[in-house]
């Protein structure tokens, strides 16, 4: 290490560990740790110490994450990631009354989680989806157990699993054709519903099975006139409540039949003329009254209706009506032992009504911020001690995805949940110094006078902002004495920083909506807009999105031709088309022209959509993957007005191949230098090809993994390795920069250098592009300027090809999403930047980590180490903890990683987004150009101090001393 | 994500055909690092070629792997805050476990110390893992210290020259008039006085040596006696 060490130094500009410092968290970085939109269904309070009042609030969001999230903070407690991948909905989640676990089920899966720590107790599988969970409250003994309902291959399986070991008790299976929609449990019996018949008229089949054993009691269906068309028409609530109800709306929604769990008729109700939607809110506890809310959503307004159920006859009949508000409104259930209470959030309060009368118990004005259009909330209530008073709290979605507590009316928190579940993201320069930029422009085209005039007015007109300017100039001189060596400033709002770490990070959800992060201000959400909004189970699959700087714009084109124009600084829609699904978009291409960026799209047949080349003229090569996954370079002409197309070359890849990753250079790829300086001051010249992809290829019958090198111009194939024993189920992840491309992989294999040893491990593959073996030579390029893979140089068949170093490393975790960092002149390091799925960090290895050029089996020699950095190679990369650029940060669900050049040449901006979304600043060569926090200003300036003040005091002495000498010779 | 859907089928068979390989794992925390003290997001993972499996920490500190099929795997745990051993299972046909300590980057076959499996019950094993310590994430910022600044070899020459320099002419001027006379006889004889020329004795010799003189090459200096 020390060696390393040494060699780093001598370097200058690297540094090997890329770590943070303690003290530049949350100030070069940002996290939002997210949970994702809750889900109403899955989302309550519930306390998770049994003998303390203090409540949780759990959720199982759409995005699959199952999360615990302190009410009083908004704070995160835990996380669990329990659907495989991002999710979009389902799941159920469960808690016992009165237990500390939380039951959660997604897909095959059931598991339960301790509520408190957010450690496991236990976990099935099952062999078929899990439709439904719910908790038997009662059982014959005090543990409480869960009841899973799934679908195995047309069975239906009701199981009882023991609540404290997750083992089955019993288990009920029913061969039928009825699809499994619900379970609940009251006093005496188990019910499973299910729906019976055919898709156009399905007939609701409610089975009573025996609490103790799982034996069958009963059954019955329940007619519904054809008004019932899949499963989620019915509407079911109430579970392990005294009367569970299941309910449905007619067709035309005009009336709701209502049907009491045990009885074995329906009842009908009228609703409002021009109901758009209908949900019903009951409680869920056994020692509930037996009372449930119809919520009423009309086009302008929503209304409630109380319904009391009789539990003796079954009958249900109306108590009151909630007037009619306007606005979407929420209502949300909780009870207090036999009490249960119905919040209202309205556009502008937040009321509470006992379920048994229409008074209103308590009522809060809603504060300005926390009026934001509110979609689904659950609440709690707490009877405040010996008064009449009522602690209300409502952990509320709003129409902006944001998940927000009103407490009394008051906003608590705001969680920005509508972040997860980014599909794609882009860099976006803040456009504010664009409009000095204009304006110079514009004097520098008028003629010289008017310009003086002009530049004069605007400085005189500048001079305005100098009282304040000079104002501040003593604050910012002692906060940069103070406050470290990055001046932060105090400027409100978006604005630019002359280290240009100030960005906008774009990112588009699978939701549908936008949003604008500022990395100035620790990625605050500086604008939202709900540019494509999703309908139910659909999601937004963004194909292209590019960022025209000189604009201020964001373009974006989604797989159903959805088509967007958005300015960075706002979120403002420029220009909007929704997409239908006969559209298909089936990739993009970012075409640079002109020195300005667009997008072109393709569609099913890879054919340009039209409109797109109407007015530009194309004449690059682009490269297709089509469906077969062929790979191909097409050129586009325009031919009396259709667009032709010539296929200039073909990449088919061997039967059973698949593509893995395919790999482009990144479009910021500056180079600083075009050689390699060995250790004996000779010079390796690097390869460097702009039109290269890389295309991994995976034959999973094989498990072979071949990974190609492509010329983008001819089609040429430069390079080509083939890795034996790597598995494709497995994340396969490549990436290409400069003159080198890194692929990172599962791989089991034999060696067969003879020795017969076994490989097994997760490995990262480096290889290096030169143009020759040979130091000091280019091939056969010799001294030529350029090139063209068109035409040949040596010999009338054969191109330059390049000359591959290649090395392996074990490394000790799974790498996805390879990225490289950029800077602005690429004289800094690279770092291969890469997701840890495992650990949940973002990691760094810096270049000469990787060096395929590392000597093996020797040391390198002192020239070596001088010149090139060289270490000697060790097979295995232990991932260091200061290597993670999240350092202690755990970042779930990484999509993809988007680095971009800062001003500063030693930064580069890396932002991660999936589920979570974390910023970062890399100095892969440390801060060279900027003086960092370690440069201390005080002592600078203390030593200054105490050296001014060492000549003040001495110099007097020193001449008293002299003249006393002198003096002395003298006498 | 296919893997699950898989991993699944492929149990899914297992148990269909109820064979003997159907073990369960417990794989167990040390008491060092407090285990009560890990993060939830703590989990374990099993992998081979085409197979993943993961578990989650539990209450109890294990990771429970359920339905594991014959193979090799090897055995990761993932915490955020401490490392731990990487472990080589091996499940065999017949449900027979075994594990030894792996090492990084060297050949599969290279097994460290073996791990004792316990058996606990019919299909379920159990062993422990070993912790090999803590991470740490962040740099050390080099502090300015007065003290730091003290050790340094140099500045420490320097404060004896200091020393030296300024305390002798005191020692000097306190020492016994004959010691003093000793001591300037023998003072006289150290090649010292070759640089400092014919500086009287007594004085500081600094105080007339002529530096321009001496650079200059000439030994002698006529100037100051005038």
């Amino acid at each position: 290490m020390r060696r390393t060490l040494q060699s780093a130094l001598l370097l200058g500009l690297s540094s090997l560990a890329a770590a943070v410092f303690q003290d530049e968290v949350d100030d070069i970085d940002f996290h939002h740790a997210l949970v994702g939109v809750p889900q109403v269904e899955t989302t309550f309070f519930h306390r998770p110490k049994k003998d303390e009042k203090a409540s949780y609030l759990y959720t199982l969001s759409d995005v699959g994450i199952l999360g615990a999230v302190n009410p009083n903070s908004g704070a995160l407690v835990w996380r669990q990631q329990i659907a495989d991948g991002v999710s979009n909905g389902g799941g159920h989640l469960r808690a016992p009354e009165g237990e500390n676990w939380v039951a959660a089920a997604y897909g095959q899966r059931v598991q339960s989680w301790a509520a408190l720590s957010g450690r496991n107790l236990w976990e099935v599988e099952f062999g078929g989806e899990v439709k439904d969970l719910e908790i038997m409250e009662l059982t014959e003994s005090a543990r409480k157990d869960v009841l899973v309902l799934s679908e195995e291959d047309g069975v239906t399986v009701l199981r009882r699993l023991h609540g404290a070991l997750g083992t089955t008790v019993w288990e009920f299976r029913e061969v039928s054709k009825d699809i499994p929609l619900q379970v609940s449990t009251s006093l005496t019996n188990v019910y499973v519903v299910s729906l019976h018949g055919s898709p156009s008229s399905y007939s609701l089949k409610v089975t009573s099975l025996e609490l103790a054993t799982g034996g069958r009691v009963d059954h019955w269906t329940v007619g519904t006139k054809g008004e019932v068309h899949e499963s989620k028409d019915v509407m079911f609530v109430g579970a392990n409540s005294a009367a569970p109800i299941l309910a449905w709306a007619s067709t035309d929604l005009n009336k709701l039949n209502v049907h009491v769990l045990g009885t074995k008729t329906k009842q009908e109700f009228p609703l409002l003329a021009d109901t758009v939607s209908v949900t019903i809110h009951a409680p869920h506890l056994i020692q509930s009254q037996p009372h449930f809310l119809v919520h009423i959503r009309t086009a302008t307004g929503n209304k409630g209706e109380v319904f009391h159920t009789d539990l003796k006859t079954g009958r249900i009949t109306k108590a009151y009506e909630l007037p009619l508000l306007p606005g979407l409104g929420t209502f949300s259930t909780s009870s207090e032992g036999a009490n249960v209470y119905f919040t209202r959030v309205t556009e502008d309060e937040v009321l509470v009504v006992s379920s048994d009368s229409h008074s209103v118990l308590a009522r809060n004005s809603l504060d300005p911020e926390a009026r934001t259009g509110a979609i689904h909330a659950v609440s709690e209530v707490i009877k405040k001690a010996g008064g009449k008073e009522f602690a209300i709290r409502s952990a509320t979605v709003t129409e902006a995805q944001d998940w927000i507590l009103i407490r009394n009316g008051k906003l608590d928190w705001t969680r920005y949940e509508g972040l997860s579940g980014a599909v794609a993201a882009a860099w976006a320069e803040i456009p504010e110094a664009e409009n000095l930029a204009k304006v110079l422009a514009e004097e520098a085209h008028t003629n010289p006078w008017n310009a003086y005039v002009h530049r004069l007015t605007r400085h005189i007109n500048d001079l305005q902002y100098l009282p304040d300017y000079l104002a501040s100039v003593p604050t910012r001189v002692i906060e940069s004495i103070t406050g470290g060596a990055v001046l932060v400033s105090k400027t409100e709002g978006l604005h630019r920083d002359s280290f240009g770490f100030n960005k906008i990070i774009i990112l588009a959800t699978h939701r549908g909506r936008f949003y604008g992060l500022d990395t100035g201000n620790h990625g605050q959400v500086v604008w939202s807009a709900d540019v494509f909004p999703q309908f139910l189970g659909a999601v937004l699959d963004v194909k292209g999105i590019v960022v025209n700087d000189s604009e201020g714009t964001v373009t974006v084109r989604g797989s159903k031709g959805e088509f967007a124009v958005i300015t960075v600084a706002d979120g403002h829609i420029l220009e909007v088309h929704y997409g239908d699904d006969s559209a298909v978009v089936s990739s993009t291409a970012v075409v640079g022209s002109d020195g300005s960026k667009w997008l072109l799209a393709f569609d099913q047949d890879r054919k340009p959509i039209v409109d797109a080349l109407k007015d530009r003229s194309l004449d690059q090569t682009i490269v297709i993957r089509d469906e077969n996954d062929i790979i191909k370079g097409v050129k586009f002409s325009d031919e009396d007005g259709q667009v032709a197309r010539n296929e200039l070359w073909q990449l088919q890849l061997l039967p059973g191949q698949k593509i893995a990753s395919i790999a482009k250079l990144p479009s910021h790829d500056p180079i600083a230098s075009i050689g390699r300086v060995l250790g004996d001051r000779t010079v390796n010249y690097k390869y460097l090809n702009p039109n290269i992809i890389v295309v991994a290829a995976i034959d999973n019958a094989a498990d072979a993994l071949s990974v190609h090198v492509v010329d983008t111009v001819s089609g040429q194939l430069l390079a080509s390795q083939v890795y034996d024993g790597v598995d494709g189920d497995k994340d396969i992840s490549c990436t290409l920069s400069e003159n080198w491309y890194s692929c990172a992989f599962f791989g089991q294999y034999t060696l067969d250098d003879g020795t017969n040893r076994d490989i097994k491990g997760y490995q990262v593959v480096v290889s290096d592009l030169y143009e020759s073996p040979n130091p000091n030579d280019r091939g056969p390029l010799g001294e030529a300027e350029t090139f063209s893979p068109l035409d040949p140089v040596d010999t009338p068949t054969g191109v330059p090809l390049p000359w591959v170093v290649s090395q392996t490393w074990i490394i000790s975790e799974p790498l996805t999403n390879l990225t490289v960092t950029e800077t602005r002149q690429g004289i800094t390091n690279r770092q291969l930047l890469a997701y840890l799925p495992e650990s949940h960090a973002i990691l760094g290895i810096t270049r000469h980590g990787i060096d395929p050029r590392r000597p093996v089996n020797r040391d390198p020699s002192a020239a070596e180490m001088e010149a090139e950095g060289l270490m000697k190679y060790t097979p295995a990369i232990q991932i260091d903890g200061r290597n993670l650029l999240s350092h202690e940060r755990d970042i779930v669900g990484v999509r993809g990683i988007l680095a971009t050049p800062a001003v500063v040449e030693s930064t580069s901006l890396v932002v991660a987004y999936g589920i979570d979304v974390f910023g970062s600043q890399v100095a892969p060569s440390g801060t060279f150009d900027i003086l960092g926090k370690g440069f201390n200003k005080i002592t600078l300036l203390g030593t200054v101090v105490a050296l001014t003040w060492g000549v003040v005091i001495l110099a007097p002495m020193v001449r008293r001393k002299q003249i006393n000498r002198k003096w002395e010779a003298f006498l | 994500m296919e893997l699950p859907a898989l991993l699944t089928l492929f149990c899914a068979v297992l148990s269909a055909s109820a064979s003997a390989a159907q073990i369960s794992l417990a794989v167990s925390l040390p008491a060092k690092p407090n285990p009560f003290l890990l993060p939830p997001s703590t989990h374990a993972t099993l992998s081979s070629l085409h197979k993943r499996l993961d578990a989650p920490l539990t209450t109890v500190n294990t990771f429970n792997f359920h339905n594991v099929s014959a193979d090799s795997y090897l055995l990761d745990v993932h915490c955020a805050t401490d490392t731990f051993q990487p472990l080589r299972v091996d499940v065999g046909e017949d449900g027979a476990v075994k594990a030894w300590e792996t090492f990084r980057g060297n050949e599969w076959g290279n097994k460290g110390e073996e791990v004792p499996v316990k058996s606990e019950g019919e299909s379920r094993r159990g062993f422990s893992v070993k912790a090999l310590g803590g991470k740490i994430f962040f740099l050390e910022r080099p502090a300015f210290s007065v003290l730091s600044i003290l050790k340094s070899p140099m500045i420490l020459m320097g404060i004896v020259t200091m020393g030296i320099v300024f305390g002798m002419p005191y020692l000097m001027d306190n020492m016994d008039p004959e010691l003093r006379a000793e001591f300037e006889e023998r003072q006289k004889e150290s090649p010292l006085n070759a640089i400092m020329g014919n500086a009287q004795a007594g004085q500081n010799p600094l105080g007339n040596f002529d530096m321009a003189a001496y650079l200059a090459g000439s030994g002698k200096k006529e100037g100051v006696k005038r």
